[in-house]
């Protein structure tokens, strides 16, 4: 899952924790800048929905443009790209 | 039904096989009161989308998404709870004894006053331990209280009397209560006027 | 972007068939105003310290704004076809911020619940996926595909379908509901959730329709609106915070909260920001 957008706020990583907690989901952050952070999540698609959905909105401070999604092998992801 | 704590509101329901449970009072979806949800069998559903939560809290169903299976982590915050003598009890954090026991006592009613626990007290001359305490206001009649805070500024106080008692002791035993809330009520006033 | 973002929109404040010279006396975001119409048939609206603040009417509402509004009020131009029945309902107050009050129109996953019955019913509780987006010509939300089985789905319906909707907010306290017409295939019943800020945490809700339905009596539309919206009210008066939250993080949205996810980052977006709250608690 990649999450674009102004993402220059510290307190973004540990709410995506703590959100991928709430819904039960393994999660490994791969990268963070201020633009862009790359995680990977797995799980049911319906949960990683859930995930991507709450992210979309994230922390007042945080502004996230567009989350992108690519199934990773082995996961039972799929790709729903939703722009907005 | 809601029922307020010292940590905050809590929903507090009965399954259908008569057990008691205590959830925080907030759904963890979009946070409607769970006091407001409905029981089926040994779940309460909030009344807002239906989902639904098991007595330890774990949300069972959304229905919104009937081919979902909630995983264990999404829940709802609850107390234990212990039901004897005819006294539901919650336990706030995580419980470090039983509850005490009220044996040859049966509930008669609850009623909410409008002060504080220490001006109970004092209109009744006694100092509440864990079990509340034993308060006489006439010869033959003895009752026991359960003073609970709810905020600052109120008391749910729980009243409790011998289980053999007449219903003229019931009776007036109700009376005093509601002349000690009276009292308690009228310190609190003249506490807190300037 | 200032804090007061939604200062410059326009809101509600009175049905103009109800108002007379006497003003009416109310709120808007805090500030006391009073609304009237005159002799000769013009709205007025005062702020408490005498300004003259900006009017307009339409459909059925008198509208205003305690700043100075951009644009005109938003069009919906199904309210001047004609064959259809304009229905003024009336006012409810809710104890509520006035973005809740939006956030709970939009959403069709409590019709089962809080609806029961009437605009939905168990074991029929699946919320199919459904579209959304922000039209950016218009700057709007819109949700479209949305579609949900209903016992009564209207006055003029009788027995079960499924219902399809559109949801349209073209304003941060307005919703705009088209929804399946029975009487009419292929044309929309037209339902409005107008919301008139008093404070963050109060609001009136004006909502008005604009239907294909001239068998069902007046006093009967405006019941079984006001039905739904009692309920709905029920509902908004207990949810914890009070305020909306934009941060989700005491929360957990699905997707059948697609239309509130996007809501709220639309509100977000624009700092419309009056009756949300910031921080999760
Ligand atoms: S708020 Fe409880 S189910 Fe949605
Ligand atoms: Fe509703």
């Amino acid at each position: 899952m990649t999450i674009l957008g102004d993402l220059d706020a510290l307190s973004f990583v540990p709410w995506i924790r703590r959100h991928a907690a709430k819904l039960g989901l393994s999660q490994a952050i791969s990268h963070t800048s201020s633009q862009r952070i790359e995680l990977e999540v797995a799980g049911p698609v319906d949960l990683i929905d859930m995930m991507e959905l709450g992210c979309s909105l994230g922390p007042f401070d945080v502004w996230v443009e567009t989350i992108h999604r690519t199934p990773v092998d082995g996961g039972g992801d799929q790709v729903r790209d939703r722009p907005s | 039904m809601p029922a307020r704590t010292p940590v905050g509101p809590i929903a507090l329901w009965r399954s259908q096989s008569g057990r008691a449970a205590a959830s925080a009072d907030r759904c963890p979806h979009r946070g409607m009161r769970l006091s407001h949800g409905f029981v089926r069998g040994e779940a309460l559903s909030c009344i807002y989308h239906g989902w639904s939560y098991a007595r330890a809290g774990n949300c069972l169903r959304i229905p919104a998404h009937p081919g979902l299976a909630p995983p264990e982590t999404i829940r709802v915050p609850t107390h234990e709870v212990e039901e004897c003598d005819g006294v539901i009890w919650v336990a706030v954090g995580e419980a470090t004894a039983q509850p005490p026991r009220l044996q040859g006592v049966v509930p008669l009613r609850s009623l909410t006053a409008h002060a504080a626990v220490a001006a109970i007290e004092a209109a009744a001359g006694a100092k509440a331990g864990v079990d509340g305490f034993a308060w006489q206001p006439q010869s033959k009649l003895q009752i026991r209280l359960l003073l609970v805070p709810q905020g600052a500024e109120e008391t749910l106080i729980h009243v409790l009397l011998d289980d053999d008692s007449s219903l003229s002791q019931r009776i007036a035993a109700s009376r005093a209560v509601e002349t000690l809330r009276r009292t308690a009520e009228d310190l609190e006033t003249k506490a807190t006027a300037p | 972007m200032t804090h007061d973002a939604m200062i410059d929109e326009w809101y509600p404040v009175g049905l103009f068939s109800q108002l007379d010279t006497n003003a009416r006396k109310t709120a808007l975001m805090g500030r006391p105003i009073e609304v009237a119409v005159e002799a000769e048939g013009h709205a007025r609206v005062t702020s408490g310290d005498g300004r003259s603040l900006p009017v307009c009417v339409r459909y059925g509402h008198v509208w205003s704004s305690l700043g100075k509004p951009q644009k005109d009020l938003f069009a919906i131009p199904e309210a001047d076809q004609p064959g259809r029945t304009l229905v003024d309902v009336g006012v409810i107050r809710v104890r509520c911020s006035p973005l809740r009050a939006v956030e709970n129109f939009l959403d069709i996953a409590h019709f089962p619940f809080v609806h029961t019955d009437i605009l939905g019913a168990e074991p029929h509780t699946e919320v199919q996926d459904y579209k959304v987006e922000v039209r950016q010509d218009a700057d709007e939300v819109w949700a479209t595909q949305v579609k949900f089985y209903q016992p009564q789905a209207a006055k003029s319906a009788s027995g079960g379908i499924t219902t399809e909707y559109m949801y349209r907010v073209p304003a941060p306290t307005c919703c705009v509901l088209y929804k399946t017409c029975p009487p009419r295939p292929g044309e929309w019943d037209v339902i409005t959730l107008f919301v008139q800020p008093l404070a963050e945490d109060l609001c009136d809700v004006w909502p008005w329709m604009a239907l294909f339905d001239d068998a069902t009596p007046m006093t009967d539309l405006i019941h079984f609106q006001q039905t739904i919206f009692l309920q709905d009210r029920s509902i908004l008066e207990n949810q914890i915070p009070r305020l909306l939250p934009l941060d989700p993080g005491m929360e957990i949205p699905t997707r059948a909260d697609l239309t509130s996810v996007a809501y709220r980052r639309w509100l977000k977006r624009h700092n419309y920001t009056y009756g949300a709250q910031l921080v999760a608690q």
